[in-house]
């Protein structure tokens, strides 16, 4: 058996970095996990390449070739996206390069302690250990690779370009990059689209906001009542309030959407049959009545979340500090007020959070009760209605206006208002707190 | 007044309260099911007082002549695969976040965390690309292919945090058995974990049922229709058949709310009762 005291740390560094695997194969006697990473590299080296023409392209967006015909003009959003897989394609290559040279120093390191190298043997026992686990989150990372982090980077990229109608969709037209320019012409450069993005981005704060805080509470208050009251009809009532909950909520909007018609819908029908309004009231069709009706029939279909788990919450909670607060002398209202409602909050604060960014994005309570109407002074230019959220706003830009680029920079507003959100409310898991990760 | 009289007037007013909000609750759905059996065609000609003008079959005859048991069926082949799709890669994914430890582990977390918080169809130009170049468009596969991925962020969370509270005592008894990890992973893991199993494979296969905006892209012709697409399609702004969607809609909302019922009670016993105590 060979020693492996003589072999320094800084020289299977670099053979490591040098060719991936070399370290491996050449120093450390691990011939088959060396010949794999070199296999990687190998691979990796072929298409070397095409990978080079891909991300060239994807810098360049291609150039106007007016003079062929369109099928074979250079497609800039396509030259993009494939730039973004390769691009996903060459950090994965790194990072198996980084994995690889890793292992190499760890196994040195083992080598140094124990005086002699792992057997042929144990590498094969300890590599189908790790087949494993590769095998069994390949699924995960690829998917989640292809179909939702190189869509996302894409869209963000898109926020870079002129990627819009008239003049640069693609196949006719190519896209180029310009840098900041759909970030100032939104922030500022141009008074009708800066005024609708201010618009849109105040209602979407106070609509999510609201709107979790109505849910909130008005499930709090039915959970409260429910457990107070300790009449015989109390279980009937709860089973009716959780029917919101059951039913899928794109049929609720829809079914709301008609009954709250202006015109011909049963809400107003009735009220003027019975004699208490003459005129029609405009629920979807008046910008700030239809706000208000937004959050209204959200509370309708987002408190029965809220009564469940606040009475879940509450049932945990400890009988012994009700009575403590009992001898102490505290009506209900006061133990209410200082015991439960503290509690409650403070159990329930990471899925308040979560029904807050929920709502930011609660695209399908806004597209399918309102549609974004009623219309307003910049709508026929921007396509921001009255009631439109951020969201919703990106889903018009996309399909009816076609302004890809201005879409990509709200969804980077998100991100950027969201993502830190998202975090916080990471830091007080369980999980987290406990360094399990 | 006597603390008798006190109680009794305050249970008439929560009483009171109770009742009106059980109305506005019911008002809605009440009003769909009298609709769904009412004659007639659009909001404007409904009874103001529910089944007001009689009862009939008509709608779900027209539904069922025409062609909602397609849409019913290629919905419930959408369902079905994302819903095992999910379930294996996630909770695949799940036991090897949970009891391996690898480099960029963190890092991969930390992104899929951030990545869930944002609906899907922030990407939708180029997923429609993607599933263009393998040929996935108007094809419910690419659909499925859609949904899964999209599911996959949070749900791998979710049941990554179930597992963390599997002790790995259990995994170290079974290794010293000889068991090797595709075992422990099938016969150990995959059972504690059942009940959020359970839930996630519920989620996700009622998820596509009332989806809108991917079948709305991904899917052309009418062979390939779902239901969301169908019933939407009875209620645009250019013609109202509110009746018929009321009917298709109570038929997809009745099985929903029997399923939630049963569910619910089993989900929050079996999900507050772990099965592991320690």
């Amino acid at each position: 058996m060979e020693a492996a005291e003589g072999l320094s740390r800084k020289k299977v560094l670099g053979f490591s970095v040098v060719f991936m695997g070399l370290a491996h194969i050449a120093l450390l006697k691990q011939y088959i996990k060396g010949a794999l990473f070199a296999l990687v590299e190998i691979v990796f080296l072929v298409f070397s390449p095409s990978i080079v023409r891909k991300l060239i392209d994807m810098m360049t967006l291609g150039d106007e070739k007016p003079d062929l015909p369109v099928t074979m003009r250079d497609n800039s959003v396509f030259m993009l996206i494939d730039g973004v897989m390769i691009l996903a394609v060459v950090l994965i290559f790194a990072a198996l390069y980084y994995i690889s040279v890793r292992s190499a120093l760890q196994e040195h390191e083992r080598a140094q302690i124990s005086g002699s190298f792992s057997k042929n043997t144990a590498v094969i026992s300890n590599l189908s250990g790790n087949a494993f686990p590769i095998a069994a989150l390949s699924p995960t990372l690829i998917l989640v690779v292809f179909f939702v982090v190189v869509p996302l980077v894409f869209s963000a990229l898109v926020a870079f370009t002129n990627y819009s109608t008239p003049d640069h969709i693609p196949p006719n037209k190519t896209v180029d990059w310009v840098g900041l320019e759909n970030f100032i012409y939104l922030f500022g450069g141009d008074a009708t689209w800066t005024g609708a993005l201010l618009r849109v981005a105040v209602w979407t704060l106070c609509w999510a906001l609201l709107a979790t805080f109505t849910c909130y509470f008005g499930g709090m208050i039915m959970a409260v009542v429910l457990q107070e009251s300790k009449l015989k009809i109390v279980p009937a009532f709860r089973s009716i309030f959780i029917l919101p909950y059951a039913v899928p909520a794109v049929v609720t909007m829809l079914v709301w959407k008609n009954l709250l018609n202006g015109a011909f819908g049963t809400v107003n029908r009735t009220l003027i049959e019975l004699g208490v309004i003459n005129n029609a009231i405009p629920w979807l069709s008046d910008e700030w009545l239809a706000k208000f009706t937004t959050i209204l029939i959200n509370l309708w279909a987002g408190f029965p979340y809220f009564m469940l788990l606040v009475t879940g919450t509450m049932t945990a909670i400890s009988a012994d500090i009700y009575e403590a607060a009992t001898i102490d002398g505290a009506n209900k209202f006061q133990t209410f007020r200082h015991v439960t409602l503290p509690l409650v909050i403070y159990q329930t604060a990471p899925l308040i959070i979560m029904s807050f960014t929920h709502n930011i994005n609660n695209f399908g309570a806004i597209f399918f009760l309102t549609g974004g109407n009623p219309v307003v002074a910049d709508s026929t230019m921007t396509s921001a209605k009255g009631t439109d959220i951020l969201v919703t706003w990106i889903y018009n830009l996309t399909v009816n206006l076609l302004k890809y680029n201005y879409a990509s920079v709200l969804a980077v507003m998100i991100f950027v208002f969201l993502a830190p959100v998202a975090i916080f409310n990471f830091r007080r898991t369980k999980s987290y707190k406990e360094g399990e990760l | 007044m006597g603390v008798k009289a006190t109680r009794t007037i305050n249970s008439i007013v929560i009483v009171i309260i109770l009742t009106i909000v059980a109305l506005a609750v019911l008002y809605p759905l009440v009003y769909t099911v009298s609709s769904a059996f009412s004659p007639g065609n659009d909001i404007s000609n409904m009874p103001l007082i529910p089944f007001g003008k009689g009862v009939t079959f008509d709608h779900f005859k027209t539904l069922f002549s025409g062609s909602y048991v397609r849409w019913f069926l290629n919905t419930l082949i959408i369902a079905s695969f994302t819903s095992a799709g999910t379930l294996l890669v996630a909770s695949m994914g799940a036991y090897v976040f949970s009891r391996f430890r690898f480099t960029f582990k963190k890092s991969m977390m930390m992104s899929m965390l951030i990545l869930q918080i944002f609906p899907s169809f922030v990407g939708m130009v180029a997923i429609y690309v993607i599933l263009y170049r393998i040929g996935g468009l108007d094809t419910l596969w690419g659909l499925v292919l859609v949904y899964l991925a999209g599911n996959i962020p949070y749900n791998t969370w979710l049941v990554k945090s179930y597992m963390d509270n599997i002790p790995k005592s259990l995994d170290e008894a079974a290794r010293i058995d000889g068991a090797n990890h595709f075992r422990i992973y099938g016969t150990i893991i995959l059972p504690i974990a059942k009940p959020i199993l359970i839930f996630l494979t519920v989620t996700s296969f009622t998820g596509p049922w009332m989806d809108y905006i991917f079948p709305k892209m991904v899917l052309r012709s009418d062979a390939n229709m779902t239901l969301a697409l169908g019933l939407f399609n009875f209620v645009t702004d250019r013609k109202n058949e509110f009746t018929n969607f009321a009917a298709g809609a109570l038929l997809v909302a009745i099985p929903f709310v029997i399923f939630f019922i049963i569910t619910q009670k089993m989900l929050v016993t079996s999900l507050g009762g772990a099965a592991v105590k320690e």
